[in-house]
């Protein structure tokens, strides 16, 4: 159909056209243990603390910023800084970087067929997803032993498991991980893997940012829990001066910590967003991008526009606690409100950055388990780009009791209530979608109907938060903390598993077992809801958020919630064990297109290829053309006969 | 591993396929750089935010006491660099266009020496303040604005070399009687939209540099 | 072929019908059954309109889920691919979307949130701020005469109450004269905290050197729950201290009989002000330098420029 295919191929040799990275060649295209990987990066880490500490105390020693505690924050600062330089460099994401200060361009990357490219810095987006995915389900672990450990302490409203300290620095940690690490790149695993792959591409627009993005990622994975070796901090995820400015060190590491994840958000938004704007294969109109690009494409925007500010913030909180400069500090012509306003100017763009992804994966699942078109896929594009628009004007609805523009608080009202129109959108398109059709209860469909059970619940309730009369009661309580958990538990992370179950034959080329997935979705499912939904009640009844004392009379709901919570908990255990049991006991191999998708992604040979697609396709259709009797084709694939023998050779 | 990954190993493109990818990256890099720039924008709104805001709270009268004011004829010199190491990226890319690539390189190279000036000034300045970090609104923003310039400076200046260095290297790769300027090789064609982008971020560090100077110095 | 793929039933009949009873049923039994008893209660005037507040909300939240319940249920039950005789979906435009439903929902969401903005404000405003922080200077006041002013100092880890109009005494337990305006004005002398008097339905911040002023009126006697509502460290849990709000006459008799009482003390306490700035009015606990008043950065650091 298209002239491509008539076309010779011409073997052009990529590296001919490309001077080598001289030096940091030869280390970037060395193998084995010699060279760079994991290793490496966590020894340069290690070293580049070593060395950014001993400067810091040669810049400033004697320069304690709690006198006598013998702690320095600025050698803290630089050892974390160095540290995450340390780690780029080990991991060798700095190769190319100082490679070009001399002009020389990198050779096109080769594939690399062992196992240890998982473990190296590579600009296969293929393999980033992969790393990306089992990074974040380690921060979901991580985030979710925390969370084990708080309700422990909830058991009972007067006897302790911990001490005060020891819980708040849990608390904070918990917080930290999940909103910072394990929710706010979901885009990371799914995006940068899916992606290219919807949207015809070879590769994305910039495959080192990509990386950059992982690494970057990964290391402030190391400086946020860091934070446990100086003793944590005390001030939640959110940080409010001046706690900020009176904690110890273990604040440094929150808020280098937000600088580099911030880094890491703002890289990962960047490549994908200018993927999708300039990387689509010929004919894929905005009309028929997949939703689920839509909804990266939205993230991906606030990723890059709003993390600035929290990276900004941070770095306002670095100075303070190491040059000693006061903004937050009232006494000294600063202000703390400008740290909370700050915070929640990125904070609720973050909050979408957790919600649009989810809505993504379970509006592009949905066709595929009902057997129809996407319901209303303008309203639902729109209502991405709508939402993402909205979340930069409502961020003073988390500040309506601090004293704050009290003035505004109608205005904030007003936003917060719009943008739940926007929001609501995705119940029209799941709804719609939902109509007179067959639906296939897969697994992944299973997590799909879960959201819209759950979210509904946050959604309604964050309208609830968003009346200034109400939410003089329930501010700062457990209704709140319910209310955000319905939505990024029980909305992304519950899509996030879906889509994993989704896309995981894809990714793997195995199927994951089924009945273990439905254990865990049902186990999932109900202590979710087992575990939040008296937080409700708890919240209404006057429990306040982040306290290990609470009154006696709360005592059951709260065990309620805890013995859910380690039932919630233990349903990791069995995704676990299928994860493991499906890709290394006893894999399956899975068909090529087991749900039948007509989704581009599932057109591509099982493994994807290194270059995803030999011939880039021209886009004919949007993937939606469900029983459709004369439904057009969605793409050439201009690759012919030579596509129907690889088929064969899948699971080999 | 199956023969289809393998088979893959190194991609096979028709010249159709490198003319398309050709034009994404290229286009890729106008993106990118817009792009770039509304980070930058949204980090540096989020100090003159700061700026604002503390300068109208006002907390306990320590905003601006006395007026006092980081050094005005470094500050004036450092805005100064600046803004020229701008003007010769802007006037040195309109020169690359009409063909004249040896005026941008010397264009380039000096900008890059002004930034440098810049940078060391800036670095320079840190250190003769009137007042410390901590006694005022304003001494802490400045302190911030200045941390923010250096690392500003820092990011042109790479930007700046990187393609400089590059256009160097570029000369002997291209076939003789081609310059960057003009060479239709898909080197040449990227090293293009990536100056272009260059050119435009720092138009972008002009208009931060004066508003900031501005704030910093003038009002 | 059975006769549901025959004849077509009337889907939104019946979810409609359904919807109806059991919204209905629903509305009727939690405004009946549960809506007195929604926190925070009824003993002073935000309390009371909060609750109603949260109650309207509701009312008309539930409708809405159980309308989405409906419909997924209804949906999976009659259009999974397991039931016997589920018809074949049907693709094409007709599935894309429908303009009448689109609009219908887009109008009906608008309205219900234009709706829940109006109510929200009207609300704000008539409740004076509804028991809620508002900064220095309110915007929304209630129209009584002579508000008692109640000072509320938040600090780690605790809240002490000072009463101004008794000679500025200060206390750790808040007592409040029943049928009475009462203007607390919040702060704190360290980190940020937040003050929630639970039963009384008044929650604001208490940030350091700023006043933030929250009006509620007493309705009924009883006592009152104070706690902590925004995290200030590692005590935070353990912040909390109660209170009563008891007649006007025994109030009267508890104040001037406490401000007697703690002449002594009060002698020592800074004099009363809206904000306490470490130094500036004394209450520094002597950390810092005594000698330079009002506070002066360039004393304290040595400045070489003076602050004016
Ligand atoms: C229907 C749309 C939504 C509305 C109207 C809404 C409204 C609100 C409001 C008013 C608050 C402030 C509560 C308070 O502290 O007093 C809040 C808190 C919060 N919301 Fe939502 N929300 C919505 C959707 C979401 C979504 C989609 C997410 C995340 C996926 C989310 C996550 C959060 C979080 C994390 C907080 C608490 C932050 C903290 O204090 O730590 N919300 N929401
Ligand atoms: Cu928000
Ligand atoms: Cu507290």
């Amino acid at each position: 159909m298209s002239v491509i295919d008539a076309v010779p191929v011409t073997d052009s040799e990529p590296t001919e056209d490309y001077v080598n990275l001289g030096v940091f060649g030869r280390l970037t295209h060395r193998r084995g243990w010699l060279s760079q990987h994991l290793g490496t990066a966590v020894i340069g880490f290690v070293l580049g603390y070593l060395l950014g500490h001993w400067l810091g105390n040669v810049v400033a020693g004697g320069y304690s910023y709690v006198q006598n505690s013998g702690q320095n924050n600025v050698a803290d600062t630089g050892g974390l800084l160095l540290g995450v330089l340390g780690w780029l460099f080990g991991a060798g994401a700095l190769n190319y970087p100082i490679a070009k200060m001399m002009g020389r361009e990198p050779a096109e990357e080769r594939f690399d067929p062992s196992w240890t490219r998982y473990f190296r810095y590579t600009a296969d987006h293929k393999v980033v997803g992969l790393q990306y995915i089992f990074s974040v389900l380690t921060f979901l672990f991580t985030g979710g032993l925390l969370a084990m450990a708080i309700r422990t302490e909830l058991l009972s409203p007067t006897s302790h498991a911990f001490g005060p300290g020891t819980y708040i620095a849990i608390v904070s940690e918990h917080g930290t991980v999940m909103m910072m690490m394990a929710t706010s790149i979901v885009v990371g695993p799914f995006g940068n893997w899916l992606v290219p792959l919807m949207i015809g591409a070879r590769r994305t627009a910039f495959p080192r940012v990509e990386a950059f993005s992982f690494w970057t990622f990964t290391a402030g994975y190391l400086v946020i829990m860091s934070a446990l070796f100086y003793g944590g901090f005390p001030t939640g995820w959110t940080g409010y001066a001046p706690l900020q400015t009176q904690a110890g060190a273990g604040m440094m590491s929150y808020l280098v910590g937000f600088a580099v994840i911030g880094m890491g958000m703002m890289a990962a938004g960047f490549n994908l967003a200018v993927t999708i704007v300039t990387c689509r294969a010929p004919g894929l109109t905005w009309g028929r991008l997949p939703i689920f690009v839509w909804s990266v494409l939205a993230t991906a925007a606030l990723l890059t526009l709003a993390t600035p500010t929290l990276v900004a913030g941070g770095f306002l909180g670095i100075l303070d606690r190491t040059a000693q400069t006061a903004f937050y500090v009232n006494e000294h012509g600063g202000s703390s409100y400008l740290w909370q306003n700050l915070f929640w100017f990125f904070g609720h763009p973050e909050v979408y950055i957790m919600a649009l992804p989810g809505f993504g994966i379970v509006a592009e699942m949905l066709p595929v388990f009902t057997r129809k078109p996407l319901f209303a896929y303008k309203v639902a594009a729109a209502g991405m780009l709508g939402v993402a628009l909205l979340s930069f004007f409502v961020w003073q609805h988390h500040l309506f009791q601090s004293g704050i523009n009290p003035d505004m608080r109608p205005l904030f009202m007003l936003t917060t209530e719009l943008i739940s129109i926007p929001t609501g959108f995705i119940y029209l398109v799941g709804l719609g979608t939902l109509y007179k059709a067959k639906i296939r209860f897969e697994i992944p469909m299973l997590f799909a109907l879960a959201l819209f059970f759950n979210f509904l619940i946050g959604g309604v309730t964050g309208v609830f938060l968003s009346d200034v009369p109400v939410n003089v009661q329930v501010h700062g309580s457990f209704f709140v903390l319910a209310h955000f958990h319905y939505t990024i538990m029980g909305g992304l992370v519950f899509a996030f598993f879906g889509g994993i179950y989704y896309w995981f034959p894809k990714m793997t080329g195995k199927m994951m077992n089924k009945t273990l997935g439905k254990i865990h979705f049902w186990m999932m499912f109900i202590f979710f809801n087992l575990t939040f939904f008296p937080m409700f009640i708890i919240g209404l009844l006057g429990q306040p958020r982040r306290v290990f004392e609470y009154a006696q009379n709360l005592q059951t709901l709260n065990d309620i919630a805890s013995v859910s919570a380690f039932f919630l908990g233990a349903s990791f255990v069995v995704f676990v064990a299928n994860f493991v049991w499906s890709i290394f006991i006893n894999p399956v191999a899975a068909p090529p297109n087991p749900w039948d998708s007509l989704g581009l992604e599932w057109q591509t040979p099982s493994p994807v290829p290194y270059y995803n697609f030999e011939r880039i396709p021209v886009i004919m259709a949007d993937p939606y053309h469900y029983s459709e009797p004369n439904a057009p084709q969605l793409a050439d694939l201009g690759v012919g006969s030579d596509r129907t023998d690889e088929k064969v050779e899948v699971g080999k | 591993m199956t023969a289809t990954a393998r088979r893959h190993e190194v991609m096979t493109s028709t010249p159709e396929e490198a003319e398309y990818e050709l034009r994404q990256s290229i286009n890729s890099y106008w993106t990118g750089g817009r792009l770039l720039v509304g980070m930058f924008t949204f980090f540096v709104a989020s100090l003159a935010f700061t700026y604002f805001y503390l300068r109208s709270s006002n907390s306990g009268g320590l905003w601006r006491p006395a007026h006092v004011t980081a050094p005005t004829g470094t500050g004036a010199a450092i805005f100064a660099f600046s803004a020229v190491a701008a003007l010769l990226a802007v006037v040195g890319y309109r020169r690359f266009q009409s063909g004249g690539v040896q005026d941008w390189k010397v264009a380039g190279w000096t900008a890059v020496m002004a930034l440098v000036i810049a940078m060391g000034l800036q670095i320079y300045q840190l250190t003769q303040l009137p007042f410390y970090p901590g006694s005022s609104g304003y001494a802490s923003t400045f302190i911030a604005w200045a941390v923010t310039n250096v690392f500003l400076l820092i990011c042109l200046l790479y930007w700046m070399e990187t393609l400089l260095a590059q256009s160097m290297r570029l000369r002997s790769a291209l076939p003789v009687g081609e310059t960057v300027a003009d060479s239709a090789s898909p080197r040449a064609q990227k090293f293009r939209g990536n100056l272009e982008s260059c050119t435009f971020f720092f138009q972008f560090a002009a208009i931060v540099a004066v508003l900031f100077w501005a704030l910093i110095y003038l009002i | 072929m059975t006769d549901t793929s025959t004849r077509e039933p009337r889907h939104f009949a019946r979810m409609f019908v359904l919807w109806l009873v059991v919204a209905g049923v629903a509305d009727a039994l939690f405004y009946t059954l549960a809506g007195p008893h929604v926190p925070p209660g009824t003993m002073t005037t935000s309390a009371k309109d909060n609750q109603f507040d949260f109650n309207v909300l509701l009312v008309i939240a539930l409708p809405v889920l159980i309308a989405v319940w409906i419909y997924m249920g209804y949906a999976i039950v009659m259009w999974r691919s397991t039931r016997k005789g589920v018809a074949e979906p049907v693709g094409g435009a007709v599935a894309r979307g429908n303009k009448g439903v689109q609009f219908a929902w887009i109008a009906s969401t608008s309205t219900i949130v234009m709706g829940l903005f109006v109510f929200g404000t009207v609300a704000l405003i008539n409740g004076a701020g509804s028991g809620g922080g508002e900064g220095p200077n309110p915007v929304w006041s209630p129209n009584s005469k002579a508000p008692l002013q109640v000072q509320v100092i938040g600090q780690q880890w605790k809240f002490t109450y000072r009463y101004p109009s008794f000679g500025g005494f200060e206390t750790t337990q808040l007592i409040l004269p029943n049928n009475t305006t009462i203007e607390f004005h919040v702060t704190s002398l360290d980190v940020t905290h937040d003050f929630w008097a639970y039963q009384l339905g008044v929650k604001a911040d208490a940030n350091p050197q700023l006043d933030n002023v929250a009006y509620t009126t007493t309705r009924e006697t009883g006592s009152v729950t104070v706690r902590c509502d925004e995290l200030c460290g590692i005590w935070h849990g353990a912040m909390y201290n109660y209170g009563r709000v008891i007649s006007p006459a025994a109030f009267e008799a508890w104040a001037t009989a406490t401000q007697r009482a703690s002449v002594a003390n009060t002698k020592l306490l800074p004099p009363y002000a809206l904000t306490y700035v470490p130094d500036a009015n004394g209450a520094d606990g002597g950390l810092y330098p005594t000698n330079v008043d009002p506070y002066s950065a360039s004393e304290v650091y040595g400045a070489k420029v003076a602050a004016s």
